[in-house]
Parts: C-alpha cells; sequence; structure tokens
C-alpha cells in the first residue's frame, strides 16, 4: 500500500483506477450547459402552479439582484463624487493637507543628498519604517524555513528523494538545452541590471526593494536553468544567513547612530556629497545596498525552500 | 522628412495592433493548448517586434534605438523560451494529448 501510495505520489496513475477517475470527456460547451437547464427545468415538478411560482422566484431573484447592483454602485459613485468635491482644487495650496510632502519636495535634495526623492523619504525621513519593512522580510523568511526546512527531524528518506530529483527529471528541466542556453546567456545580465539598479537608487527611480527582487529573479533563473548545483556555487545557505544578517545588522547599527545624533541635537559625521554623484546621498546608497540584499536573499530562499526544503548547500 | 517618419510610425504601429488582435483572439477563442500558446507566442514575437521598430522610427536618437534594439534581443530571447516551457509542461501533464499528438509516455519511467 506504501509504495503504490508513494507511486502516486510521484505522478503514476496506473493501478489506481478504482481510486482515482481519469476523465476523457472535453470541455463543457455552450449548448451542453442550455441541455442541462432544460432537464433541470423538465424536473421540476409538473403541477403548472408550482413551476409558475419557481419560475416568478427565479425571475424576482434576478430583477433583485440588478436592483441591488445598480444602486450599490450609484451609492458608490456618490460617495466618490462627494469625496471628490470636498477636495482642493488641483493646484492651490491646502495647508492642511500637503504640508509634509511639500516638505519632502522642497527640502529633501538639501537635507538627505538623494536626487531621487523617493530614495530619500523612505530611507532618510522614514527610515524607520523601512527596517521594520526589511524585518519583516527576513522573519517571514524565517518562519518559512521553520516549517519547510528538512533537517535531521523533518526528513522523510523515501521523500528525500522527490525533492532533490523526481522533481528536475519530471519536468526535464535540468536537460533543456534551450533553457539552459538562454539562461546562460541572460542571467548575467539580470545581475548586471540588478546591480545597476540597486547602486543607482538615490540618482534614479529604484532602489533597494526593486532592484533587490531583480537579483532575487535572477538567482531563481539561474537555480532553474542551470540547476540547483551552479546557484549553490554562488550562494550557500551559510553565505545566504551571513548576507542576510550583515545586512540587517549594518542598517540597524548605522540608524542607531543617525536617529541618537538627531535626537540629540549631535553633529552628524556622515558626508552627504554633492548631489548627482554616484557616492552621494549620505547613508542612502549603502542602505539601498543592504535592502537590496535582504530582499534578494529572501526571494531565492523561498524559492529554494518551496523547491527542494533547504536554503542551501551546507 | 518628418511626415514621412511618422508615416511609417503610424504604419508598423498599425501592423502590432494587427498582430495583437490576433494574438487576444487566438488566446480567448481556441480550446487546445497548444493553439493559445502559439497565437500567444505571435504577441510575444511578431507584434513586440513592430511596436519596437515603431518605437525606433519614431525617435530617430542613435542612442533610444540601441536601446530598444537591446530591449527587442532580450525579449526576443525570453518571451519563446516561456512560451516553450507552458507547451512543455503540457506536453507532460496532459493525459487527453495522445488524441492531438503522437508521443512516447514519459509517465511511467518516473
Amino acid at each position: 500500500m506504501k509504495s503504490r501510495l508513494r507511486a502516486w505520489f510521484d505522478g503514476d496513475l496506473s493501478g489506481m483506477e478504482e481510486f482515482v477517475q481519469v476523465t476523457e470527456t472535453p470541455d463543457a460547451t455552450h449548448e451542453d450547459f442550455k441541455q442541462t437547464e432544460l432537464a433541470f427545468e423538465e424536473s421540476l415538478p409538473q403541477n403548472p402552479r408550482s413551476r409558475m411560482i419557481e419560475r416568478l422566484g427565479r425571475k424576482s431573484y434576478h430583477i433583485l439582484y440588478r436592483v441591488v447592483a445598480v444602486t450599490s454602485c450609484i451609492v458608490f459613485i456618490g460617495v466618490m463624487l462627494y469625496v471628490i468635491g470636498h477636495l482642493s482644487r488641483f493646484g492651490t495650496d491646502n495647508p492642511r493637507a500637503d504640508e509634509v510632502s511639500r516638505r519632502y519636495i522642497e527640502s529633501g535634495l538639501e537635507e538627505t543628498g538623494a536626487t531621487n526623492i523617493v530614495a530619500g523619504m523612505i530611507l532618510d525621513y522614514r527610515a524607520f519604517d523601512t527596517l521594520g519593512e526589511s524585518h519583516v522580510l527576513f522573519t517571514a523568511l524565517v518562519c518559512v524555513a521553520m516549517l519547510l526546512q528538512l533537517d535531521r527531524k523533518n526528513t522523510r528518506r523515501d521523500l528525500e528523494d522527490y525533492y532533490t530529483t523526481t522533481l528536475d527529471v519530471y519536468f526535464r528541466t535540468s536537460q533543456d538545452r534551450i533553457l539552459q542556453t538562454i539562461g546562460f546567456f541572460v542571467v548575467p545580465f539580470i545581475m548586471m541590471f540588478g546591480i545597476y539598479v540597486l547602486v543607482n537608487g538615490h540618482l534614479s527611480p529604484g532602489g533597494g526593494f526593486s532592484g533587490g527582487a531583480i537579483l532575487g529573479a535572477g538567482m531563481i533563473i539561474l537555480s532553474c536553468s542551470l540547476g540547483f548545483k551552479t546557484a549553490d556555487r554562488l550562494l550557500t545557505a551559510r553565505r545566504l544567513n551571513l548576507v542576510t544578517f550583515i545586512a540587517l545588522a549594518f542598517y540597524s547599527i548605522s540608524k542607531c547612530y543617525v536617529f541618537y545624533t538627531g535626537a540629540n541635537g549631535l553633529e552628524n559625521h556622515i558626508p552627504k556629497g554633492i548631489p548627482g554623484a554616484i557616492l552621494s546621498g549620505g547613508l542612502i546608497l549603502p542602505l539601498n545596498v543592504a535592502v537590496g540584499l535582504v530582499v534578494a536573499c529572501t526571494m531565492y530562499g523561498f524559492f529554494s525552500l518551496f523547491r527542494r526544503g533547504k536554503l542551501g548547500s551546507d | 522628412m518628418e511626415w514621412l517618419r511618422f508615416i511609417l510610425t503610424a504604419l508598423f504601429l498599425g501592423i502590432a495592433v494587427l498582430f495583437y488582435i490576433t494574438a487576444v483572439l487566438g488566446t480567448f477563442r481556441f480550446r487546445f493548448i497548444m493553439d493559445r500558446v502559439h497565437s500567444g507566442g505571435i504577441g510575444d514575437t511578431a507584434a513586440l517586434f513592430f511596436v519596437v521598430l515603431a518605437c525606433m522610427i519614431g525617435s530617430g536618437e542613435i542612442m533610444t534605438i540601441l536601446k530598444l534594439a537591446l530591449v527587442l534581443a532580450f525579449m526576443w530571447c525570453t518571451s519563446p523560451v516561456s512560451t516553450h516551457f507552458l507547451g512543455q509542461i503540457e506536453y507532460y501533464m496532459d493525459r487527453q494529448l495522445n488524441r492531438y499528438v503522437e508521443r512516447e509516455d514519459h509517465h511511467e519511467s518516473s
């Protein structure tokens, strides 16, 4: 029984006909639905009075449905238009609402040194928020690892091969010449673009999260096309832990310094540089890199844990 | 010269829209998955080529043209591979595919 169950788990349906029905019927068409409806109508009680009540009930249900849908749509549109009517006109001053954003736009470049105002906002004015976000990512990775990681107590010998080899053999990704060739040529460009978005985060659109997502996607494509052995040469479990730890610790410590000096009115010794240069913006460039590394490690860690049950080779 | 460039841009954008209409119609109206994958592939390659060509002619700057050529090369590398994989997964997973194509059976070996 156990071996049969394992065979079924591996996708084998032979000898399982009494448990699993392999359907050979084509998809249902519109005529089939019509036939079903007619059959349903004929199966109704033949008493003309009850049939009439049945038809009336269905008709009133349809009418009620339409009335409720249209009414809720009109109410929603009316509420939205009412709110829009109370907003201030486009271009006029609204001192209650946009005090903070005007401060960001007017003196963001001067205070943070970043040409990209969004980067200055999320990594300087609201750096505490971003710190929490990167720690949330790290916590999610830890939780997924707790649930899915195959360790000494969480391993079933009979399923170990399934995670490591059978999936690859089943979908033939490790033998596909097209995917391997394209991955071999495309992955370096994806990595390079990810690093560009990371490092240019304070000058142009982009930054830690988007660049890290591109880097993580590059790692996933690398491990899909060229196999996990190749990806393990770049990012083992130990290195992944180390990179995540160093990035988060650097973020926390440097922001501790900035918050401490800022709250106590002390002088900040981190140079801002010339706006527009690659080495400018104070702490924004290294913080972007730290956030991006955390995001990339989290994405690749998720993929690796879901696919084979471990973060990397030991 | 300016009106010629405009006419060429509009012409190639129109051709691209035609290819996209083909792709969308095929993706939604065909019933068999390989047909739908094929029509999606038309949108990924031919329509994209004409869009990029129209953008190249419309911009006229050499750096923009080179960047667009890079975009085209990247998309032509990657989207057919994903189309190929959709088809391949269907090939390995669909048990009813024997009605349409001849294949050796991979399922019993694994």
